[in-house]
């Protein structure tokens, strides 16, 4: 076999196996059945962004297998035989042979200076389209406008359902943000300490939440499910755990959600494990947690300034103060609870709030509570830094409640189990 | 073969210093100048470029360690879905340390390990324009790493260690988020390590610019010595950036300024600003020293010279400017508008367009030359082609909409450690093989060599590469833990098994270094010769390992590539052949007349002065006055100091007269025929040689 047919034969073999490395991710890349890729958008502007991507992807694999290529064949046509000893007279070589010493070829070095350019031009030229006709989104007036507040480490979505987000918001609720499906919503994004990010892989690509400032942004689903989201700002320490989901509801189920969401709670009868976990509650919890309905400014001890203070420094609503809608709404420095059991997951998404649940049974307060992730949930309360790390003694992430026997956590439970 | 019609043996009297007032030798009788070149502790005083560099590099390998352990804690951490093996919290802490250590700890100094003990060489100077300065910058940069690291264990494993991602955005590393000491530590180190690379910066600036030795026009400077410059032109530039932010950051922390307190009207994306500004050159200050090595590698090992040198440099020098204009790619979600989105990304996209340039100039290098796959070679080509998969990730992070998606997850940890693992360590560890022998005097063991080369790259590829499917399948940074649902959890056990991959190739490095060390003192210390890898640069014509003064005598260029234009010329039908044997063109070191700068004590005193004041901020501001009251006392001793200890053994009396401090000027300018050389050092001018070139 000659030399030449011998490199011929490993220049192939090599394609081959690196073809089928690249097949199998393929593969795994197209079948994908991922909760937070951005591989398989369900909404437009999730879709916009992969049809952009995916042919210069393709553009760029073309480049790679190129240069690969091109670095393979080099080595297997050029390489020469020989002594590593370096003794060799020549130097390192053995020989004295010596290739065509070209120093430079202008015509090459100007062709490859302008070929990239020009196709990076045309490449630049989508790409404007592209980021100018997905930042070109404007909710109307009349249309449901969310602003999502981020916060270490969870999620608030204040409702308004006239799009006015100067008034205040019509429901408070956390972590999952249901929108009707097929509908550009628009939110409103910030936060109350830290910069986060909110991002809904299947949907959009993702938004920063920065303290004193105000983000405009848009999802969209095309069909109705749950799509996961993680926070992607580095947020101190439980960052990994700040998750959230979007849900869309088919557009008759967004509005019978809706409609339950506006409603308040109700206080349990005294004397039933539902009251009992209510006095608990509102003992141990009404400090931070709002429950519409339940909870007030009064509930929290009385006195707005005992509220703690460390989660709301930067918010737009600067959290309880007496008189204001706010004490009704929005949640202190912890998540508004009036439906929990209207939704999938607590503690920031980390956590699911039923076993085994179908995808739309909380939201339409469906769900068996047989199907209660009971034990995740006593877990939480009685010590959720163990379940979930968080700064307690800094307020920042909810603090242990170890003082509480079982029979307590059952009460609590039974009470929470009311709040659909 | 006689390639210069010059002496430049200059008249007698212009050489010697005219006489000036005697300075006192022991001012307040206790300055005095260390003296010798044995033992340990000539190491510590020492002003020699060479062992700076190579102290340079040996820090830089120790904090490689310390890095790679925290890799390898990150990995172990995020192998599993619900993780615990060390906790988000300490998780944090590890991620960040990584992080600056890997950029500020590793690349950094490695890089400056090759700029001290080559940039020198390569312009044919004695040494860098400010040694001692010199010394400074690495007791310095010492000084901030030992702070730095440390945090790792005052108070606790990891309880004090910096927590804000190495980006450290405010306001999340406002005290009121981050109460731990970790961010003091991590704003006072990098100031530290700052002013060592901008002192470092400078003083390789000025020895470039001023200390090429004749003939050496700015087109006839080594690819590596014009990436260096460019290198510490992006330092003197960037670090002042830096600089500013981490003042505003230490204000907040230790003073209660507002400068990131949004409570008081404060733009957190000041912060980021900043810190990108200075950012992403930092990317171009950490890829370029290796573009400078495979730019020297590939040649030799390929038989020819660089192809395309001019559009190698002028790709350089456009990376340079470039670089600045690209910031805001990072803050592609943070909010700053879609015009400014869209003016990045644009500027973005037409970096890749230098960078290709050079990647081909490499492929045009190797095109029908006669490769010898040495281990540096080896390294060369992984360059060439691990970096064309993090350039052209890095492509598709312009196309700002689809970085909305790509941003802060795995598929950015999977271009920059393209980016700097597979292009700029892979460059400095093949540096590490091929100029070994030239600082040591001994190959590296090939065997071990290349086995390392691949034990490293497969286990780099199959950790890195799968991080670019986690990304798309939407796996965010900086995540302690992952659900079990989420699907993560296949490519992470991948990626973690191939890291300690990764680790076990690293250790074969060591070991070779061991094994090769240990056989050459067996053999009895074998002479390598001068030029074992029959290469081009000016670092080549002496002897291995470089002796104290470097060349015997100045060297006159006279093009491009002028060592090895000196061993080979071409016949009458134009065939390369011999001109002259290495060993004749080559110094053997033999020159013992050569007047040297001497030790001095005050560069590391200095640096420990620095180290004080940085604790002092950091825990107690008496101490940071203590510190500050020994620095001011180590810069009157540092001045004070006489040039020369006149007690010295072997100390000749060449300059008639002692003359104070370092930094006087050399009244002797021999320009080069590019009027652009001045001869040896301002500190050293080359008095003795009659240098005669030829």
């Amino acid at each position: 076999m000659s030399k030449r047919l011998k490199a011929l034969v490993w220049l192939t073999s090599l394609l081959i196996t690196a073809g089928t490395v690249v097949l199998i991710v393929v593969s795994i890349v197209v079948t994908d059945d991922h909760p937070l890729s951005t591989l398989s958008p369900v909404g437009r502007q999730g879709r916009d962004i992969a049809e952009l991507i995916n042919p210069i992807f393709i553009v760029a694999g073309v480049v790679f297998f190129l240069v690969q290529g091109a670095v393979l064949a080099l080595w297997w046509r050029y390489r020469v035989a020989g002594s590593d000893s370096g003794d060799g007279e020549f130097g390192y070589y053995d020989d004295d042979e010596f290739p065509e010493q070209t120093h430079g070829n202008n015509r090459l070095e100007i062709a490859w200076t302008i070929v990239p350019t020009v196709l990076l031009a045309v490449i630049s030229v989508f790409t404007l389209v592209a980021l100018f006709a997905l930042d070109d989104v404007k909710a109307s007036d009349e249309d449901v406008v969310v602003t999502v507040i981020g916060q270490q480490w969870w999620w608030e979505y204040q409702y308004h359902l006239d799009g006015n987000t100067d008034s205040p918001p019509d429901f408070v609720t956390a972590n999952e943000l249901v929108i009707p499906v097929g509908v550009d919503i628009a939110l409103d994004i910030k936060s109350r300490d830290v910069i986060h990010s909110f991002w809904i892989p299947k949907l959009n690509g993702k938004r920063d939440a920065v303290p004193g400032r105000s983000h405009d942004w848009v999802i969209q689903a095309d069909e109705p499910g749950r799509f996961r989201g993680q926070c992607t700002e580095f947020c101190g320490l439980s960052h990994g755990y700040m998750k959230m989901v979007a849900v869309a509801l088919p557009t008759a189920e967004f509005a019978q959600w809706r409609d339950n969401q506006i409603t308040s709670a109700d206080i349990p009868q005294e004397g039933t494990p539902a009251g009992d976990g209510w006095a608990t509650f509102s003992q141990q919890c009404a400090n931070c947690h709002v429950i519409n309905g339940v909870t007030s400014a009064a509930n929290r001890g009385g006195d707005p300034e005992s509220a703690p203070d460390s989660w709301d420094i930067y918010g737009e609503f600067n959290g309880p103060s007496a008189g204001t809608y706010t004490d009704e709404l929005v949640a202190g420095a912890a998540p508004n609870l009036t439906h929990l059991m209207t939704r999938g997951t607590f503690a920031g998404s980390a956590f699911d709030l039923y076993l085994n649940a179908g995808d739309h049974v909380p939201y339409l307060n469906l769900a068996d509570q047989a199907t209660l992730n009971r034990s995740e949930l006593e877990a939480w309360i009685y010590n959720a830094p163990e379940r979930k790390p968080a700064d307690a003694d800094d307020l920042r992430g909810m603090p242990a409640r170890t003082g509480l026997s079982p029979t307590d956590i059952d009460n609590v439970v039974a009470f929470l189990s009311t709040l659909d | 073969m006689t390639v210069t019609d010059r002496t430049i043996t200059a008249p007698e009297e212009t050489l010697a210093l005219p006489a000036g007032p005697a300075i006192a030798h022991r001012p307040l009788g206790v300055f005095t100048r260390p003296q010798g070149s044995e033992g340990w502790r000539s190491w510590l005083f020492t002003v020699d470029h060479k062992r700076i560099g190579i102290m340079y590099g040996a820090a830089a390998l120790f904090f490689f360690l310390v890095g790679g352990a925290e890799a390898l804690f990150i990995r172990l951490q995020l192998a599993t879905p619900n993780g615990s093996v060390i906790g988000a919290g300490t998780y944090n802490g590890v991620f960040t340390m990584h992080g600056v250590t890997m950029v500020f700890l590793v690349i950094m100094p490695m890089a400056a390990a090759f700029a001290n003990y080559l940039l020198p060489l390569q312009v044919g100077a004695r040494d860098v324009a400010f040694p001692r300065l010199n010394a400074f910058s690495f007791w310095c940069f010492l000084a901030g790493g030992m702070l730095l690291t440390s945090s790792i264990l005052v108070g606790g494993w990891f309880q004090n260690a910096p927590d804000g991602g190495w980006f450290a955005y405010a306001p999340n590393t406002g005290l009121l988020f981050s109460p731990s000491k970790g961010i003091d530590f991590y704003a006072v180190g990098l100031q530290i390590l700052g002013i060592a690379s901008l002192v470092s910066a400078i003083n390789l600036i000025v020895t470039v610019l001023n200390m090429r030795t004749p003939g050496m026009s700015f087109f006839r400077m080594p690819v590596l010595t014009w990436m260096l410059l460019i290198t510490q032109f992006l330092l003197l530039f960037a670090l002042p950036v830096i600089t500013v932010a981490l003042f505003l950051l230490m204000f907040d922390r230790l003073w209660d300024a507002n400068f990131f307190n949004v409570e008081a009207g404060a733009d957190p994306l000041l912060w980021q600003h900043l810190f990108w500004i200075f950012g992403h050159p930092e990317v171009y200050i950490l890829i370029l020293p290796a573009f400078g090595i495979v730019s020297e590698i590939i040649p030799t090992f390929s038989r020819k010279p660089l192809f395309g040198y001019h559009f190698m440099v002028a790709s350089g020098i456009a990376i340079g400017f470039m670089g600045w204009g690209v910031w805001a790619h990072h803050m592609f979600t943070s909010g700053v508008g879609p015009l400014s989105v869209a003016a990045f990304s644009v500027s973005t996209m037409f970096i890749a367009v230098p960078t290709g340039v050079k990647i081909l100039n490499w492929l045009a290098t190797m095109y029908r030359g006669r490769l010898r796959f040495t281990t540096p070679m080896l390294y060369a080509v992984g360059v060439v082609s691990m970096f064309t998969i993090g350039g052209l990730s890095g492509v598709t992070h312009s196309i700002a909409p689809s970085d909305t998606q790509q941003t802060d997850t795995y598929y950015i940890v999977a271009h920059f450690h393209y980016v700097i693992f597979g292009g700029a360590l892979l460059g400095l560890f093949g540096g590490f093989y091929y100029w070994w022998p030239k600082a040591f005097g001994y190959k590296l063991n090939e065997g071990w060599g290349k086995a390392s080369f691949w034990v490293m790259l497969i286990g780099f590829n199959f950790t890195f590469g799968p991080m670019h499917i986690l990304g798309l399948q939407g796996m965010s940074r900086r995540i302690a833990t992952y659900r079990a649902d989420e699907g993560f959890a296949l490519w992470n056990m991948v990626a973690t098994i191939s890291s300690f991959v990764i680790a076990l190739g690293v250790l074969m490095f060591f070991w070779n270094v061991y094994v090769s060390t240990r056989n050459w003192k067996r053999a009895g210390r074998p002479d390598v010769g001068p030029d074992p890898w029959d290469a081009r640069g000016l670092e080549w014509m002496t002897a291995s390992p470089v002796p104290e003064h470097n060349f015997d005598e100045d060297i006159e260029v006279d093009r491009l590539d002028h060592f090895w234009h000196r061993k080979y010329g071409k016949d009458e039908n134009g065939r390369i052949v011999r001109a002259a044997p290495t060993s004749e063109i080559a110094h053997d070191g033999s020159n013992t007349n050569v007047h040297l700068p001497s030790p001095s004590y005050w560069p590391i005193v200095l640096g420990g002065g620095i180290l004080l004041v940085g604790y002092g901020i950091i825990y107690n501001l008496w101490l940071a006055a203590a510190g500050l009251v020994f620095l001011v006392a180590s810069i009157y001793g540092w001045i004070l100091e006489p040039a020369d200890d006149p007690d010295a053994a072997g100390h000749h009396d060449d300059h008639g007269d002692d003359h104070g401090g370092d930094d006087h000027g050399d009244p002797d300018s021999n320009g080069g025929p590019s009027g652009n050389g001045e001869s040896a050092t301002a500190d050293e001018p080359a008095e003795t040689e009659e240098a005669t070139v030829g």
